[in-house]
């Protein structure tokens, strides 16, 4: 689950794409509806402004100057949110809601019509103003506070950002519902992937298939690997046939062998690459037993590794002294592992007889068995180690070394390739950990289920 | 009186072979082709051992093989099978066979095999704590190995070949023998490990004064330690 975040990447890009093009779409719509109620409210000022200048008009029409000053007068004695200012000839203040005429302002025209008006800010407000200049040198300020227009629109903006924020925690919100549910769909089908490649080719979904398309990708799979089993139980089936088909001609060929007299040398060369032809074909029948096999823990038992390695090593011993290797063991005692004690063996068997091949006089060769989880098994010579360029493909059947061909090296390349099966048969991990002088193997075997602790 | 020897296999050119070293070995040999024929016959003669393949017409005869012991047949089995890889030789061994060839076989080893289990059903003395031949010693519960009244030392290892030899004395032994019964290693590791332990432990016996080991061309090892091979 800790890793689910990380492998819904796309789907979380998918979520915060869509996430993000609503928010856009929003946003749009909100800037939309934002210039419109600003165009409204301004609208409403400027008419409330014609409106006074209308009042204004008559009442000059009546009594010209007095009749303005005192209508101004009477009406700073109560300030709204109204701005008049009427100055004499002199520049000094007749009547006003404020005492001066604002800074810088200059006034345009001589009528009372609502143009041309503009927009000044004073005292940290905006106001919609029309300044006239009227006849006889008296000049007028008429303004209407923008305030109410610009505390609704910043209240509208600060429900819009909310509302924005909103859409944006929602859309995340969606889309991680939406990906922990996809991810959990396709969950289902990542962990059957996952025990099919570690080797459980019966592996099934268990539980209803819903019928939309991660259902169909289910009966897909499952129809594969329907597909997989049977061609998997066709080659077990092969090799069977093949195994006894060939043994019983080349039983019949020995039969005749043994009857042949007076070549006991030929007779006896004969036999032996009969037993080296049997021994190519059964390495070859063990790695794909072992490789179908893989993953399985059919026919796997607590197997005390420790012995095995300690058994084998007892029977290769002698071998590397008199070929004047330096030999050492270190395997610490009572290693589990689930296995099978005879393909250990063999395994074990192979890479040490491997490495006393290639070894010479005077190199050194260990196996090292280290407890824990994983229990890690060492091979470990100073020989020739591996040419480079063929450490990927050392462990592929039938590949040899050039030079070994060069220095008549017997081998088939079968023994690591058979080394890799097995391994991989018991899930343990074969690598070679880069190293000075020589080859190193290390498998590294998953403890045995059960097993308390660390084995010691 | 002959010793009988039961032979289950339908490959009729096979069971020639195996009736050949039978009759080498002074045997007499009984042949039957199919499974219910051999479980029928196994029942009703007396055999020392009984050869059994494994893919028969009929069934499979390590499945078999509680059938046969079920027919009163107290045989001991040698399995003699196509179906030749250590695990399936295992399996046989588990299953009770009492020995596993693989075809295709030799029949040196063959022959060698079916000596051993004839002397199994002999071979009573075995459970005494002394073993000697001649001036050679064997002390089972002191695992000491005297040849000439001195102490031979050998390994835990030695001492088990030179034990298993000594059952076998008089005997071609086989190093597929020797890996499956003193190793119990049922796989051929195609080099000759197994020749540089009868090596040390025949050079330890021979300094001591006793050739008791000797090697069986092409075949195996022979121990002898009366000087006459069987």
């Amino acid at each position: 689950m800790s890793e689910a975040p990380l492998r819904a990447r796309a789907t979380l890009r998918l979520a915060a794409v869509m996430a993000a093009a609503v928010a856009l779409l929003a946003l749009l719509a909100m800037g939309l509806q934002y210039r419109l109620v600003e165009t409204r409210l301004m609208q409403a000022q400027r008419t409330l402004l014609a409106a006074d200048l209308d009042g204004l008009a008559a009442l000059y029409d009546q009594r010209r100057i007095i009749a303005l000053r005192e209508a101004i007068a009477y009406r700073a004695a109560a300030p709204g949110g109204e701005m008049l200012v009427l100055l004499d000839r002199q520049g000094k203040v007749l009547a006003g809601t404020r005492a001066d005429w604002p800074e810088g302002l200059v006034a345009q025209g001589q009528g009372f019509t609502i143009d041309p008006a503009q927009e000044v800010a004073l005292d940290g407000a905006r106001w919609l103003v029309v300044a006239r200049d009227l006849p006889g040198g008296f000049p007028l300020l008429v303004g209407r506070s923008l305030a109410p227009v610009d505390a609704t629109l910043a209240a509208l903006q600060r429900g819009m950002l909310g509302l924005l924020a909103a859409l944006l925690l929602a859309g995340a919100g969606v889309g991680w519902l939406a990906a922990r549910w996809v991810m959990g769909r396709i969950g289902r089908l990542n962990a059957l992937a996952d025990r099919v490649a570690a080797g459980d080719l019966d592996a099934r979904l268990t539980g209803p298939r819903s019928g939309d398309e991660f259902g169909l990708l289910e009966t897909h799979v499952h129809a594969m690997l329907d597909r997989i089993s049977n061609l998997n139980r066709a080659t077990h089936r092969l090799s069977d046939t093949i195994a006894h088909e060939m043994r019983t001609p080349l039983n019949r060929m020995l039969q005749k062998l043994s009857r042949v007299e007076g070549q006991d040398d030929l007779a006896a060369d004969l036999r032996a690459e009969m037993r080296q032809a049997i021994r190519v074909f059964d390495s070859l029948l063990d790695i794909s037993r072992a490789e179908a096999d893989q993953g399985q823990g059919g026919g796997l038992v607590p197997v005390d590794l420790s012995t095995v390695a300690q058994e084998v090593w007892e029977l290769y011993e002698p071998l590397a002294e008199d070929k004047g290797l330096q030999v050492g063991l270190q395997v610490a005692p009572g290693v589990q592992v689930l296995g099978d004690r005879n393909l250990l063996a063999q395994m074990l068997a192979n890479l040490l007889d491997n490495a006393i091949k290639y070894c010479s006089a005077g190199d050194r060769l260990e196996l090292q068995l280290a407890a824990g989880d994983p229990a890690l098994l060492r091979v470990i010579d100073t020989g020739p180690g591996l040419p480079d360029g063929l450490k990927d493909a050392a462990f592929d059947r039938f590949t040899r070394a050039e030079r070994d061909r060069a220095r008549g090296i017997q081998g088939h390349g079968l023994g690591l390739a058979l080394v890799r099966a097995i391994a991989l048969r018991h899930g343990a991990r074969l690598s070679l950990p880069a190293v000075g002088q020589g080859l190193t193997v290390e498998i590294a075997f998953p403890r045995a289920p059960g097993e308390g602790g660390v084995a010691g | 009186m002959q010793d009988r020897i039961l032979i289950i296999e339908d490959d009729a050119e096979t069971a020639a072979a195996v009736a050949e070293v039978v009759a080498e070995l002074g045997c007499e040999a009984h042949h039957r082709a199919t499974l219910d024929d051999g479980i029928a016959e196994a029942g009703a003669g007396d055999y020392r051992v009984i050869v059994l393949d494994r893919m028969l017409p009929g069934g499979d005869g390590v499945a078999a093989m509680a059938r046969i012991r079920t027919a009163g047949s107290r045989a001991l089995i040698l399995v003699l099978s196509a179906l030749g890889r250590a695990a399936e030789r295992v399996e046989g061994l588990e299953k009770g066979a009492d020995d596993y060839l693989p075809k295709p076989f030799e029949p040196s080893e063959l022959r060698a095999r079916l000596r051993a289990l004839l002397r199994r059903g002999t071979m009573q003395v075995l459970d005494n704590d002394l073993l000697a031949f001649g001036d050679l010693e064997i002390r089972m519960k002191a695992r000491t190995v005297h040849v000439k009244r001195s102490h031979v030392p050998v390994s835990p290892k030695e001492f088990e070949l030179i034990t298993y030899f000594a059952r076998n004395a008089g005997q071609i032994v086989t190093r597929m023998q020797l890996l499956e019964n003193v190793w119990n290693l049922h796989f051929d590791p195609g080099t000759n490990v197994v020749d540089v332990h009868v090596g040390r432990l025949r050079r330890k016996l021979e300094e001591a004064g006793s050739p008791a080991i000797q090697t069986a061309r092409g075949e195996g090892y022979i121990f002898a330690p009366l000087g006459a091979a069987g």
